[in-house]
């Protein structure tokens, strides 16, 4: 397209555009660093007087927070460091419980093993159906399938089939796992695919030409000629399976746990939501899903529309 | 292939080894790649789909005992001859509200997210300074969690947040609104929590899109002095027909399963006025644990929602399938 000259108007809209999307994150950012005095203020703390980082302490370390404030006494005894600007607030048991570790190791472990399930179901499905056209249009449409239901349809008879006397896997790593490759079997196999069509198939002729078996040249060469794109296809369903809540929701109690339900959790009966306590962990949570996304910018728009466009 | 079909068993002989599976054979590859995944479908969306559809024909709760003995009434007594499908519709006025709602708010969410999309993508056709830092700026809330969007949206709609301190600012005046008290300004701020979060992949595709506009015919058209909107209406728009209806499909397929925004913003409330198909579903399963209602309302959505998308999918199938 012509090149055009940007007017001022153009500036405006731009500052404004830029404004909307990056504001919610650094207000996020903002309260995590806030006093426990500042969450709730009117009118709303912009930036804290004290930043302070307790709030991670509280999800990361809460120890460091219990020695300050001397062990075994209570908050609010002005005695102690924390006083009533301590982040943590509330008795000590509910310090304990707020810390956010099962919810870090539960998300890395079910979206870790999600992902590679899904990644090499996927890949698998990708070849026989961009190789081989197996299914014709239908196989394609039909993996589809599993994007178009809305999980919570899906979720009801799941939360049977989880439950004792079916397959009892309701509360383990493993079922959340099986839960998450499914949903996201159908982005990994579509983009998958579209990395597989990019690649001549004359590649694997040649080398079955030279005395490869057809499994040979699927898997030592077609698959290391699509690296960066299994790569990306990983890092993207990564992304999905971190920010997966409703499964999470509904089938763990409390044995597993994963960062999206503890996040949405934090509210106490004494004090009413933890701003800050939330939006440290919520620091947390994003930071990976943020690099891994800048990392694979060009490759999301064909992710997200199943390789439809790919660029 | 020879057979063993002609008479007198002569051609046992051209026969060689008796036939057995081989995984090498071109014929048997495909079925072999592909079933990992079949099983992991019919497992975890075709047998759900199955169990949904019989507890949609029973009565049974979680209070009942469990499942299997529901199952088995099915066949012992007699089916409940859809009695909760006929309840869901004629009364129960939440269910088809939901799914009003959720269409509405579908609707105008795809639409702000297009245009705003649309705009700032045009945008970034131009020349200026930082362009690829801005570009990673905007794309940054299509890659923070939908639950943490709620919640960061949750902290800014307050009565006492700086949504309202900025409204005032504009008003000269304090300004209180309860934006997740009021049904109408809870919408709203579903709404703007949902373009939000998506409108940078709609800003991706366009600027795709429209990066894929061949530029000859607008020079002829800039020369023989034709005006900027007729251009975009003319030249512009019918070459981007096929991304535009693509980027439809595929957010109007995520949009209408909205939840964990609105599960954390509003949770439906106050009363039922962001209420989303997927949040009742979500409340009558599993907060009044009505399962069989909950589940002949889900079946219904999955019909529904199945044949929506495929009549949608329809224009780019072949764009998806052959991958251009």
């Amino acid at each position: 397209m012509p090149e055009r000259k940007f007017t001022p108007f153009n500036f405006i809209a731009l500052i404004a555009g830029l404004l909307f999307a990056v504001f919610p994150i650094l207000w996020m950012v903002s309260t995590s660093f806030k006093l426990r005095s500042e969450w709730v203020t009117s009118p709303p703390t912009w930036v804290s007087s004290a930043p302070t980082v307790d709030n991670y302490l509280t999800i990361l370390a809460p120890q460091v927070l219990l020695e300050r404030r001397g062990g075994t006494k209570q908050v609010g005894d002005e005695n102690f460091g924390g006083s009533k600007d301590d982040a943590a607030g509330g008795a000590i048991a509910d310090l304990l419980n707020r810390s956010a570790w099962p919810g870090i190791k539960g998300s890395i472990i079910i979206s870790l093993s999600a992902t590679i399930l899904s990644i090499v179901v996927g890949l698998m499905a990708a070849i026989s159906i961009s190789r081989y056209r197996f299914g014709g249009n239908f196989t394609p449409f039909f993996i589809l399938a599993g994007r178009m239901f809305p999980p919570i349809a899906i979720a009801i008879p799941f939360v049977i089939m989880f439950g004792p006397k079916v397959f009892d896997i309701t509360d383990t790593y493993f079922g959340l796992i099986v839960a998450y490759a499914a949903v996201t079997v159908p982005f990994s196999t579509w983009m998958l695919k579209s990395f597989v069509d990019d690649l001549p198939h004359e590649i694997e002729e040649a080398a079955m030409m030279d005395g490869y078996s057809r499994w040979r040249a699927h898997f030592t060469v077609t698959v290391p000629l699509i690296k960066g794109g299994i790569i990306a296809t990983t890092l993207f369903i990564f992304i999905l399976n971190w920010s997966e809540f409703l499964f999470a929701l509904i089938l763990t109690y409390t044995d597993v746990q994963t960062i999206p339900v503890t996040l949405s959790k934090y509210f106490s009966a004494t004090e009413g939501t933890l701003y800050g306590v939330q939006a440290a962990l919520a620091m947390v949570s994003i930071v990976p899903l943020v690099i891994v996304g800048f990392f694979i910018q060009k490759h999301l728009v064909r992710g997200l529309t199943l390789g439809a466009i790919k660029r | 292939m020879v057979t063993n079909t002609s008479k007198g068993g002569v051609s046992t002989i051209g026969m060689g080894k008796p036939r057995r599976f081989d995984p090498n054979d071109k014929k048997y590859i495909p079925a072999l790649l592909i079933t990992p995944v079949q099983i992991l479908l019919c497992v975890m969306l075709i047998f759900p789909f199955i169990l949904e559809f019989v507890i949609s024909l029973t009565e049974w709760q979680p209070i009942y005992g469990d499942f299997w003995t529901a199952f088995g009434s099915v066949f012992t007594q007699k089916i409940n001859q859809g009695i909760n499908y006929n309840y869901l519709v004629t009364e129960e006025p939440r269910y088809l509200q939901a799914l009003g709602r959720t269409v509405i708010m579908s609707v105008i969410s795809l639409c702000l997210e297009f245009l705003i999309g649309l705009g700032l993508a045009s945008l970034f056709l131009k020349k200026f300074w930082g362009k690829r830092i801005w570009f990673t700026a905007l794309l940054t809330p299509m890659m923070i969690m939908p639950v943490v969007v709620g919640y960061t949206w949750f902290m800014l709609f307050q009565y006492n947040g700086p949504i309202n301190q900025i409204f005032g600012w504009i008003a000269f005046s304090p300004v209180n609104l309860q934006w997740l008290n009021d049904g109408t300004l809870a919408f709203i701020a579903v709404i703007v929590t949902e373009v939000w979060h998506w409108t940078p992949l709609f800003f991706l595709i366009m600027l795709s899109g429209l990066n894929a506009v061949p530029e000859n015919p607008i020079r002829a058209a800039t020369v023989l002095g034709a005006s900027n909107f007729k251009i975009f209406w003319t030249i512009i728009l019918p070459n981007m027909r096929a991304v535009i209806i693509i980027a439809f499909v595929i957010r109007g397929m995520e949009v209408v399963k909205l939840f964990d925004e609105i599960y954390l913003l509003t949770r439906g409330g106050p009363g039922t006025s962001t209420e989303t198909i997927s949040l009742y579903l979500y409340k009558l399963a599993f907060e009044d644990f009505r399962l069989a209602y909950a589940g002949s309302a889900a079946f219904i959505v999955l019909v529904i929602t199945v044949v929506l998308i495929n009549m949608m999918l329809k224009p780019i199938r072949y764009q998806l399938v052959e991958g251009r």
